[in-house]
């Protein structure tokens, strides 16, 4: 058959550092052959979303790109699939390998997860990854520089530490470029909990996704395990004590023994993420009362505390069914496969859920909603992994409760617009659905037309960001069709006529600021037939939520000429690898 | 009658012009009482510079040094040292030949030298043991090492971003990279100049014995023991970090072998289309992300500063370094004293206004508290003097110029307020009499 008859692979595979180079099996470092979608790879690896771009700013150099042939079978030749571990550490091609496969890997996550493909936050196509950028223990996402940098230093015993090496840090960057080009405004000022959020759900995905690799599963499983009472009949270890197994046991003996393992050095490029969440206790205090946690990457510790609380929650549930006779043992493998499956489902969730989630002053009730929500559109019966309900029980545990009570049929999930509004009808009759699937125009003209029904404020400037249609894929087959929208006001007032509008309560505002920005905005999402199903909002006219966060603004100077910082990221890594504490700010502003 | 009874009766407070920096000398007038005969002490707070006045000649520290020596008439009671920048302890560096400003005030002989807990030689012995590890007010320290340690390779970071950067940015690295340099003369002139005294919150001054009549305070700096165990943690933390950094500075620059000397790279400068676009905008990363480390080095020296608050009779005057709110927090809010401490600073008469007059180095809650500020014509009148140098520190355009324009405003508004910048460098000084 001739090359142009052949059909074109999908996928590709690429060997990358499965966790970091400090975790290794039988003395060899961890590795894992993971799939990407297949592409006409140019010399980088540069590819139609990525371009890696290997300059290292400190030294002034530039590498030559790698560049790959195909085998006779037509696929990529990974030229790292036998390659030691000496070679894998100290040639940069697969540095640029690694970042490139997991980058890619994550990017095809979200694809498949929201049923479209997704737009970086910049103008360009392709996002520019730099695996050694400068010797700095940081890594860090920049939208003004369309890029991903990771930073390299000098670890203790003379060897470089290669933050590019870390799947952990490497999947926390992608994760703030993707949410970025997703729900730009996140990074804009707001409460702790969207301070928090855009650092806590970049370390639940990097987590997730870690755990939804078998070989991860199975290297943490056997760490402290195989330590356990011996199975009586031990089948080449294929056989694990389920012992007293609660959560608390499982929290240690899987994810703080994984965090153990973790390179104690990689965790100077942003903390110990993994650490820190798995030793917060359930408790509403954190979330309720401590000041403490109202600093971004602290509050970004709880949404990963109780996200991983609800998946040990529910592994834990799965494992107990594994013996269903009690005999105190279960089979290895399956272990493994349920954690990894699992870790893979809530993955999902919660990538889905970005598309409930409003577009401005997001809270962590507002999520819980949406990762209800969006799991219950495509698994409405919850019964084989009580997912759902684990979660729920797990955030409540941590005093974070879904924005939304719910209806009859289930709590927390977001409700109808009828439902909400029964006594506001929508009108559909100026609007045409076809053109609302990709026309911002038309949608404008749909809230327009139904902004009293929608509860919009009238004197906002109004503007709708992006129109999104999704077809989205559950495990069984089962394929549900929406369109996505989301819009946002914006009221720009002066001090004084904040205070005239009703917003009480905001202290020491700068006397000499001429205006404010009050945003609100939603998300409009329209099923298959065009009718809007959820409207999930937080109005700019909520005025308990404007004084929250015009307090918090004033509170951590945001309003200081030079506090914008368009590399937030850099700074928020760099504020948690000294596990910095929030200092209120007392300036002369 | 014993010289403990005895009480000054004025001060005469000279703040040199030494541009951006501090110098102060206060000599305390103790008048003739009974049999005996009146008599002077001499205090020197700070001596340094990181920047002239504009227009200075290069001897104008030896000028400020020969006058302090004739001031105080051969004999310096005790020096202050507020902590390590070199625009508060560069004048205390010697010369081959002993010509230079630090060999005259050394001559001058002061009983007393008082440091930060952080310059203590024995703690920053135990500080480098293994047993140290996981101890907090070691790891402090030898953050404190670090730091000055990066600082150094910042210069040679600035060699290799030359003509790829505007020269403002690299003015601003290179002013903040020389400030926090290790001036190893200084430090070690001081540690043997008189006897040591090392000074935390709630600690002895040291100056009692001098200064009889006088109560001298020590607010500050907190040691880590008096820190809450999440800000011990954190030394821990910071210890590991700057010392990344400091290996990292040191190890990696544009004349350093490259990282994977085995692999193909590029020669230096040539840049082909493909990274073209990048390039540029990762050297201007690089510079950021240095300015950004060493704006935070430059915050937590400025916050081991000494804070001093002399009381006599009638008045009480302030003296507070560099320290900025985390230092001040400990005082104003963390102390079982805090409430006792804000009482006494209430009825502040003078006060030297914190880090030249920038953004965050007068807290507002401690600003507030100063009862005896007012409007022109206010009897006892709340005293400002500020050392400092416009143009140096800082930036108009983001607010956070050094003097802050803000902060000059609100002292001019309800103080008597002074600053060197009014002072010619031929004058020197303009000493300012208070009565005590």
């Amino acid at each position: 058959m001739s090359s142009d008859t052949t059909p074109p692979f999908r996928r590709q595979r690429f060997r990358i550092i499965a966790q970091d180079p400090s975790i290794r099996v039988k003395g060899k470092i961890l590795t894992a052959q993971v799939e990407v979608p297949a592409e006409d790879l140019g010399p980088g690896p540069w590819g139609h979303r990525v371009h890696v771009i290997d300059y290292d700013a400190s030294t002034q150099t530039l590498y030559h790109p790698p560049a790959y042939h195909r085998g006779r079978d037509k696929v990529l030749v990974d030229p790292f699939v036998r390659a030691s571990d000496r070679k894998l550490l100290n040639d940069p091609h697969f540095h640029a390998q690694n970042v490139y496969a997991i980058v890619m890997r994550l990017v095809a996550r979200f694809e498949f997860a929201l049923g479209r493909r997704v737009s970086w936050a910049f103008e360009g196509h392709q996002l520019k990854v730099a695996p050694h950028a400068f010797a700095d223990a940081n890594a860090f996402y920049s939208r003004r520089d369309e890029s991903l940098l990771f930073g390299y230093f000098p670890g203790a015993r003379g060897q470089n530490v290669f933050s590019c090496l870390s799947h952990d840090v490497v999947a926390h960057e992608t994760t703030h470029a993707l949410v970025d080009g997703l729900r730009k405004r996140y990074t804009d000022p707001s409460s702790s909990d969207q301070a928090g959020f855009h650092e806590g759900f970049a370390d639940v995905v990097a987590m997730l996704s870690m755990f939804a690799i078998p070989e991860v599963v199975e290297m943490a499983v056997d760490l402290n395990w195989s330590k356990r009472k011996k199975p009586p009949r031990q089948r080449n270890g294929s056989l694990l004590s389920t012992g007293a197994m609660k959560v608390a046991e499982l929290r240690k003996s899987v994810v703080l023994a994984m965090a153990d393992e973790m390179g104690e050095e990689l965790s100077r490029v942003r903390g110990q993420a993994l650490r820190a969440s798995a030793q917060l206790k359930p408790s509403p205090q954190w979330y309720n009362d401590s000041e403490e946690f109202k600093e971004p990457h602290r509050r970004g510790e709880i949404l990963v505390a109780a996200l991983l609380n609800g998946f040990l929650g529910v592994w834990l549930a799965r494992l107990r069914a594994l013996d269903p006779a009690d005999r105190g043992w279960l089979d290895r493998g399956r272990a493994v496969e349920e954690g990894a499956g699992i870790a893979d489902r809530l993955l999902t969730m919660c990538i889905r859920a970005l598309d409930y989630c409003p577009p401005v002053h997001l809270g962590y009730g507002d999520f819980l909603s949406s990762v209800l929500t969006a799991d219950h559109e495509l698994h409405p019966d919850d019964s084989l992994y009580h997912l759902r309900h684990s979660l729920r029980a797990s955030f409540h545990a941590y005093g974070i409760e879904p924005a939304s009570g719910g209806g009859r049929e289930e709590p927390g999930l977001w409700l109808s617009p009828e439902a909400e509004q029964p006594k506001l009808p929508l009108n559909y009759s100026r609007t045409h659905f076809e053109s609302m699937l990709r026309d911002r125009e038309e949608v404008f003209r749909f809230l327009w037309e139904n902004r009293k029904a929608l509860g919009l404020c009238e004197g906002a400037f109004t503007r709708v960001e992006s129109v999104r249609p999704c077809l989205r894929v559950a495990e069984d087959g089962f394929a549900l069709r929406e369109t996505v929208a989301d819009y946002v006001q914006t009221l720009r007032l002066t001090p004084k006529e904040i205070r005239a509008w009703g917003v009480k309560g905001v202290e020491n505002l700068p006397p000499d600021l001429e205006e404010i920005s009050l945003h609100g905005g939603g998300i409009l999402l329209f099923d298959e037939n065009g009718r809007l199903k959820f409207h999930v909002h937080n109005h700019v006219n909520d005025r308990k939520r404007q004084v929250e966060r015009l307090n918090m603004l004033i509170k951590f100077g945001h309003f200081n000429k030079g506090a914008e910082s368009l590399r937030r990221f850099s700074h928020m890594h760099r504020l948690r690898a000294l596990n910095s504490l929030p200092t209120p700010r007392e300036g002369w502003i | 009658m014993p010289a403990t009874q005895r009480k000054p009766q004025t001060l005469t407070l000279r703040a040199y012009q030494v541009g951006f920096g501090d110098c102060f000398l206060l000599t305390f007038h103790y008048p003739p009482q009974g049999a005996q005969a009146a008599f002077e002490r001499h205090v020197l707070i700070d001596f340094g510079s990181s920047a002239l006045p504009e227009g200075a000649k290069e001897g104008l520290m030896l000028r400020v040094a020969k006058d302090i020596e004739a001031e105080c008439k051969g004999k310096l009671d005790a020096v202050v040292v507020s902590h390590r920048h070199s625009d508060h302890i560069s004048g205390f560096t010697r010369r081959s030949g002993g010509t230079g400003t630090g060999d005259i005030i050394r001559q001058l002989q002061p009983d007393v030298v008082v440091q930060p807990w952080t310059e203590d030689p024995k703690a920053q012995r135990n500080a480098t043991g293994p047993t140290a590890k996981n101890n907090p007010g070691a790891a402090s320290l030898r953050a404190l090492t670090h730091m000055q340690v990066f600082a150094g390779t910042v210069s040679k970071h600035i060699q290799d971003l030359q003509g790829q950067l505007g020269t403002r940015r690299l003015a601003q690295l290179a002013f903040y990279g020389e400030t926090n340099l290790k001036n190893a003369d200084a430090v070690k002139n001081l540690m043997t100049m008189g006897r040591n005294v090392y000074v935390y919150h709630g600690s002895r001054s040291g100056l009692s014995e001098i200064l009889p009549g006088v109560k001298v305070h020590v607010l500050g700096p907190p040691t880590l023991k008096q820190c809450n165990a999440i800000r011990q943690q954190r030394k821990v933390d910071e210890e590991e970090f700057w010392h990344l950094q400091a290996a990292g500075g040191q190890q990696f620059t544009m004349g350093s072998a490259c990282l994977f000397p085995r692999a193909t790279a590029y020669r230096k400068g040539q840049r082909p289309p493909f990274a073209r676009w990048l390039i540029p905008r990762l050297l201007d990363v690089r510079a950021d992300q240095l300015l950004e480390l060493v704006r935070i080095l430059d915050d937590q020296m400025n916050n081991t500063s000494v804070i001093l608050l002399f009381e006599t009779a009638h008045c009480k005057l302030l003296f507070p370094g560099d320290a900025q709110i985390e230092n001040w927090l400990y005082a104003l809010q963390d102390s079982p004293r805090a409430e006792a401490i804000r009482t006494l600073l209430a009825d502040v008469d003078v006060y030297k206004v914190g880090h030249h007059g920038s953004l965050n180095a007068t807290p507002k809650s401690l600003w507030k508290l100063f009862a005896h500020k007012g409007p022109q014509g206010t009897p006892g009148r709340l005293v400002c003097i500020m050392s400092t140098r416009e143009g140096k520190h800082g930036s108009v355009k983001k607010d956070t110029e050094v003097p802050r324009r803000k902060l000059v405003d609100a002292l001019k508004q309800g103080s008597d307020y002074y600053t060197t910048q009014e002072v010619t460098p031929k004058q020197l000084t303009e000493p300012l009499s208070l009565p005590l």
